[in-house]
């Protein structure tokens, strides 16, 4: 039982990190508190002499929710600089007007 | 994404002439959709106001667009422009335009409102296919979405009693659809710079596959001057909302 609880808690934190890296948001929540959860099983499974490995997971995914949570609370989402979007709101804008000096014509 | 949109479009619109728009008004909002249980932010929602004048005419110029936030970008990248141009004294529209970018999926339109008021001449391209163009018929009353969303501004939803709703029509993919709003009671919500706003709570529903359930569609509008403030949706591919963040020149 141990040992099942340190794989899946090592899969789970593995999990964690590439959702972490990715843009997944609070959805990483999801791996690292079940890594958490494993691992902390892990630790209650296992003999006093034999803590350290399940410890050592508990410890790296606790820190690994953490930066989850600090990444949504810290960091802003931000919309990027794009170029070709603010050109073509433009040409929209200018063609626009052309047409409208055209219905304006037509009226 | 599109049918987000839409449901944006059909919450924030409706109602009679209105004198309440004034040019160089923007409001912001984040767009957040429910991933495995989760309401995940994937994008921002920006509404703009500005005066555009021909040689005989000022036109008011609404639009709208939805920019996915740079995290997203490299996985589902979402550029879509809505406009429309309208007489600022009545919100009369003579031009709606669309031009979205949604991952692969491409679409641009163009309606031309025709004086009569009628008919709609349509130009509009979907991916790198040819351009189809055509004329539909509409009712007098009808409008494209992004006027709509303005024209809710001036509906008196005080004189409504919960349970009462107000029915329109709006234009959207070539297509008619008819749109109600009922009124669900009054709700202070979170409104970014605003603070807290006493809002109405209306129910959305339209006759469309695309929104799903009962009263699972809801838009807040502040009591005072009718700005969306919050806008839950849900649609067949899941349930996510719009929260107002930031509104200047109001």
């Amino acid at each position: 039982m141990r040992k099942l609880f340190i794989i899946l808690s090592i899969i789970f934190a593995v999990l964690g990190i590439i959702f972490t890296i990715l843009p997944m948001g609070n959805i990483a929540l999801f791996p690292v508190g079940i890594a958490v959860l494993f691992s902390v099983l892990a630790v209650i499974y296992s003999k006093n002499n034999n803590k350290k490995v399940p410890k050592l997971i508990l410890i790296a995914s606790s820190v690994l929710f953490l930066s989850v949570i600090g990444k949504e609370v810290f960091i802003k989402d931000k919309v990027a600089y794009d170029q070709q979007f603010n050109e073509k709101k433009q040409e929209s804008k200018q063609e626009a007007q052309k047409e409208l000096e055209g219905l304006d014509e037509l009226q | 994404m599109k049918n987000i949109f839409i449901i944006f479009f059909i919450s924030v619109f409706f109602a009679p002439v209105s004198g309440q728009i004034k040019p160089g008004e923007t409001l912001v909002f984040a767009a957040s959709y429910e991933i495995s249980g989760l309401m995940t932010n994937i994008a921002q929602v920006t509404m703009q106001t500005e005066n555009i004048s021909t040689s005989k005419n000022t036109f008011l110029h609404l639009s709208l667009q939805a920019e996915t936030f740079a995290k997203w970008d490299s996985f589902f990248k979402v550029r879509d422009l809505y406009e429309s141009y309208v007489n600022p004294a009545n919100l009369k529209p003579s031009m709606y335009k669309r031009n979205v970018l949604e991952g692969n999926y491409t679409k641009t339109e163009k309606y031309i409102f025709n004086p009569d008021g009628k008919t709609v001449n349509s130009t509009s391209r979907r991916y790198n296919r040819a351009e189809v163009k055509k004329t539909f018929n509409k009712s007098i009353e009808s409008m494209d979405v992004v006027t709509l969303g303005y024209k809710l501004r001036s509906v008196d939803f005080s004189k409504l009693k919960p349970g009462q709703s107000v029915s329109y029509t709006i234009v959207f993919d070539e297509k008619e659809y008819p749109v109600s709003l009922k009124l669900m009671g009054k709700e202070v919500v979170s409104a970014g710079n605003l603070g807290k706003k006493e809002c109405y709570k209306l129910s959305i529903s339209a006759k469309t596959n695309k929104l799903k359930g009962k009263d699972n569609n809801l838009i807040w509008l502040s009591t005072d001057k009718k700005i969306p403030c919050k806008i839950k949706f849900s649609i067949p591919v899941g349930v996510g909302q719009l929260t107002l963040s930031k509104a200047t020149g109001i």
